[in-house]
This record gives structure tokens, C-alpha cells and sequence, in this order.
């Protein structure tokens, strides 16, 4: 019963009405527009990796925060969000092609602008600009690699890189 | 058979025992591989991805740009580099007006986004370009009795309708790969499991981890075979500090597949760098001394 009501509960219980302006931004993300076709059977739940190991995590609940825009819920620091396996299972089960990973990365990159993103995040595009890899090199790494009969690193044009940053 | 490999970070920086493992391998599958200048990270489908998507797809469809004036198909050795790859392959060459923005960025480096190459796991160029019976001609010291308990990881073959490896919930693609070499496939109960790595929870991944090394020994696998370099950084570390935590020995050896092969297609165990790896393997190493 809980879970079938949760949509009218919401409203009623946290007296929030749907913030359409932040919807709209969800709209305007790549990822995020499909969500307004979620309509809260909760096929995404079962097979939800990040649900079955935590009560934290439920892609149904933050589609649902989705559809009413509660941005707090969904982008402040340390939102749910971020427990997400990425394991693209919802993507598979959605009969209605929201694609419920894909919602979730939108939201993130929401979070990203908002500043309220995983500091790994931001550890990982500053390591991208500065040497176009996600790994540093260190002096182990190549020692590895020439015992393995393997050649050097090629470097990455970082300058080609860093104009593919801007919007 | 000609294609333009791409390694990516974690296997070219952290673990190249994978990258030598493949190189060696491919080599005896006829299989070559031309190496291109100018790559950079794919970039990676959980951090980079969640930064912002344009910025993402520009600069895995710059790396795609690379090989399509090559005119080579990408095979690619990370389930990672594959979702990336894949994914921006797919949605550039579906949604003219997503490429239409992606190609505004990348005029500013003289380069164009077309669409005419393809992006593949390596294991499905095993399957469907080459062949299982290549694989299995390729063998000189099959791997008679070893048990390997299978890990898909996720990347490979979802979201499906992108990917187009395999059924999704009943893969098939990696027990006709390991039983081609000789291995004696496993089941165990948590072989579809996520391997966790992307999750940010501090507590998920590791009941995750526990769960899916717990059903690995239950299983009497001697090993866990696996095709993604992230997958294996899960497992590998995660089994010692696992142990350590719960008392328990949770310890088993995890291979990439192209070093089981390699080790089939009787290369030596430090041609194909298991020395390299956090949990021992010798046991592995003595089984196949003691079946050949």
C-alpha cells in the first residue's frame, strides 16, 4: 500500500508543490528529458543492485522526486544519487524507455553545475585536462610495462583536449 | 584481420599485464593491431560521464574521429572504453542534431565526427570476426581441469539495445570463450552481479564485493575469469582487505581472460604478468605445471 501511495503522500505530507523550473532544466539535459514518462510501476527496483545491498538507494523513489522537481532532495551534497552501480539494469527493465541511469548521470551533471558533485568527480576532469588520462603515470607503471616487453606511453595532445572543454 | 586497439587508462597505466597479455594473444589469433597516435581517456562512463554528456561524447567521439580517418573498426580491452565508445558511436550516429553540436566542438581542432567505423569488446571480435574454433586451434596447453567462475561485470552487454554483444540476463559469450581454452565453467550464485566500483556508498560495493567472493568459493571455482580492468581493481585489492575485515579467506585468483589464454596459448605465466597481481596465483600456475 505504502508504495503505491507515495506519489499523493508526498505531496501531502511535505506540503512541497512540483518545482517545474527545475524540471525544465532536467528537461534541458541530455538524459534527463525522458523522465516525465516514468510512470511508477517500479520495474527499476527489482533487480536494482544499490537497492538490494541499501534502503538508501531506490531509482523508483528518485524518479518520482524527479517528477515533482525536488532539486534539494535530488542535488544537494551527498544526495542518493551518487550510490547508483551504474550498472544500466533499470535501462534494461524500464517499460518505458525512461532509462532511469541515464535520468540519474543527468541529475549528476546537474549536481556537477550546481558544485555539489563528488569531490572524485572533479579529481577525475582535472586529471583528463591536465594529461588526458584518468591514471597517473609513475615511474612503477613504466618500469612494469618495459619487464612486460611493452613500449612507452604515448603522450595525449592535451591542447586538442582542452578545446573540447569549452561549451 | 586488421583494427585500431584502444586500452585506455586503466590497462595501459595500471595494469599493462593485460594489455601484454592481449597483444601476445592476438598476435597467435592473427588478429593484427594498429596502433594510433593521439588518444586520450575514452573518457570514463561513471566520473567523466557525470561531469556533463556533451562534454563526454565530444571527446570519445574525438577518439572515434581518430580511428575513422585510419579507416579502422576500434576494439577496445575495458568494458569501460566500451560503454564509452560504444555509447557515443551509437547516439552520434542515431541523433543528427546531438552530432551537429558535437562536430561544432570539434571543428575547433579540425576534426569531424562522421560515423563510419565501429567500436567493439574485443571478446566479440573473438566470437564473431575470428571465431571460437580459431580460439581453439590457437591452443597448445588447453587448461584441462582448471575451474573458472565467470564475471561479467556490466558494461559489456548493457544497455543492450547500444551494446548488442549478448542476451543481457543469460550471456553466453564468455563460457564459450573460457570453454574454448579449456576451462571448466562454474556457476555461482552472484555471476551477474555489479562489481560495485562505481558506486560512491562507502558500505554497497563492499557487501557487494563480499557476496559475489563469497558465491565465487561456495562455487569450488578455482579462479574468477574476468574481461574488464575496473571489475578486476575491484576484486583483486578488494579480496585482501575483505579478508583482513572479516577474518575470512576470501582469496581467489582473478584473470583476465586474455591471460588464460595467453597461458593456453603456452605463453609463461610472467609473459602474461600474473606476478603482478595482488592475490597470489602460483595454485593456478602449479594446476596447469600438474595437468600438462
Amino acid at each position: 500500500m505504502g508504495k503505491l501511495c507515495d506519489f499523493f503522500h508526498y505531496q501531502l505530507m511535505s506540503s512541497k508543490s512540483i518545482n517545474y523550473q527545475f524540471k525544465k532544466k532536467l528537461n534541458s539535459t541530455l538524459g534527463g528529458e525522458a523522465h516525465s514518462y516514468c510512470y511508477q510501476c517500479g520495474a527499476c527496483v527489482g533487480d536494482c543492485p544499490a537497492a538490494m545491498y541499501s534502503v538508501d538507494f531506490n531509482p523508483r523513489e528518485i524518479l518520482l522526486q524527479a517528477l515533482l522537481g525536488d532539486e534539494e532532495a535530488l542535488t544537494k551534497k551527498d544526495s542518493p544519487i551518487w550510490n547508483c552501480t551504474n550498472c544500466y539494469t533499470c535501462y534494461e527493465r524500464c517499460p518505458q524507455a525512461v532509462r532511469p541511469v541515464e535520468v540519474i548521470i543527468a541529475l549528476k551533471n546537474i549536481c556537477y553545475q550546481k558544485m555539489t558533485a563528488s569531490p572524485e568527480v572533479n579529481q577525475i576532469v582535472e586529471s583528463v585536462k591536465a594529461s588526458g588520462r584518468t591514471v597517473r603515470i609513475t615511474s612503477l607503471s613504466d618500469r612494469r610495462r618495459k619487464e612486460l616487453g611493452l613500449g612507452e606511453i604515448k603522450s595525449v595532445p592535451t591542447d586538442e583536449l582542452k578545446e573540447l572543454f569549452e561549451p | 584481420m586488421k583494427y585500431a586497439p584502444f586500452f585506455g587508462c586503466m590497462i595501459t597505466v595500471k595494469y599493462p599485464q593485460m594489455e601484454a597479455a592481449v597483444r601476445k594473444t592476438a598476435r597467435n589469433l592473427g588478429m593484427e593491431l594498429v596502433d594510433l597516435e593521439g588518444f586520450s581517456c575514452c573518457p570514463d562512463p561513471i566520473f567523466f560521464k557525470a561531469t556533463d554528456k556533451l562534454t563526454w561524447l565530444t571527446i570519445a567521439a574525438r577518439n572515434i574521429c581518430i580511428a575513422e580517418e585510419a579507416g579502422l573498426d576500434m576494439v577496445t580491452m575495458c568494458s569501460g572504453c566500451t560503454a564509452t565508445l560504444s555509447e557515443a558511436n551509437f547516439h552520434l550516429s542515431t541523433e543528427p542534431e546531438l552530432k551537429e553540436k558535437v562536430n561544432q566542438r570539434l571543428k575547433r581542432i579540425g576534426r569531424e565526427y562522421k560515423g563510419t567505423i565501429s567500436v567493439r569488446h574485443i571478446v566479440t571480435v573473438l566470437r564473431d570476426d575470428l571465431g571460437i574454433d580459431r580460439v581453439r586451434e590457437s591452443v597448445k596447453r588447453p587448461l584441462g581441469g582448471i575451474k573458472v567462475g565467470i564475471h561479467y561485470g556490466c558494461h559489456l552487454l548493457k544497455p543492450s539495445e547500444i551494446m548488442r554483444v549478448d542476451d543481457p540476463d543469460y550471456p553466453t559469450i564468455l563460457e564459450k570463450l573460457f570453454s574454448a581454452i579449456g576451462a571448466e565453467i562454474v556457476h555461482h550464485e552472484k555471476q551477474a552481479l555489479c562489481c560495485g566500483k562505481a558506486c560512491m556508498s562507502e558500505n554497497i560495493p563492499e557487501k557487494m564485493t563480499y557476496d559475489v567472493l563469497t558465491s565465487l568459493k561456495k562455487s569450488g571455482a578455482n579462479l574468477m575469469g574476468l574481461i574488464c580492468p575496473t571489475c578486476f581493481d575491484e576484486f583483486d585489492l578488494g579480496q585482501i582487505k575483505l579478508s583482513r575485515k572479516y577474518n575470512q579467506d576470501l582469496t581467489i585468483p582473478i584473470l583476465y581472460y586474455f591471460q588464460l589464454l595467453g597461458l593456453a596459448q603456452g605463453l609463461s605465466p610472467q609473459e602474461v604478468g600474473l606476478h603482478l597481481h595482488k592475490t597470489k596465483t602460483d595454485q593456478i600456475v602449479e594446476k596447469l605445471a600438474g595437468s600438462n
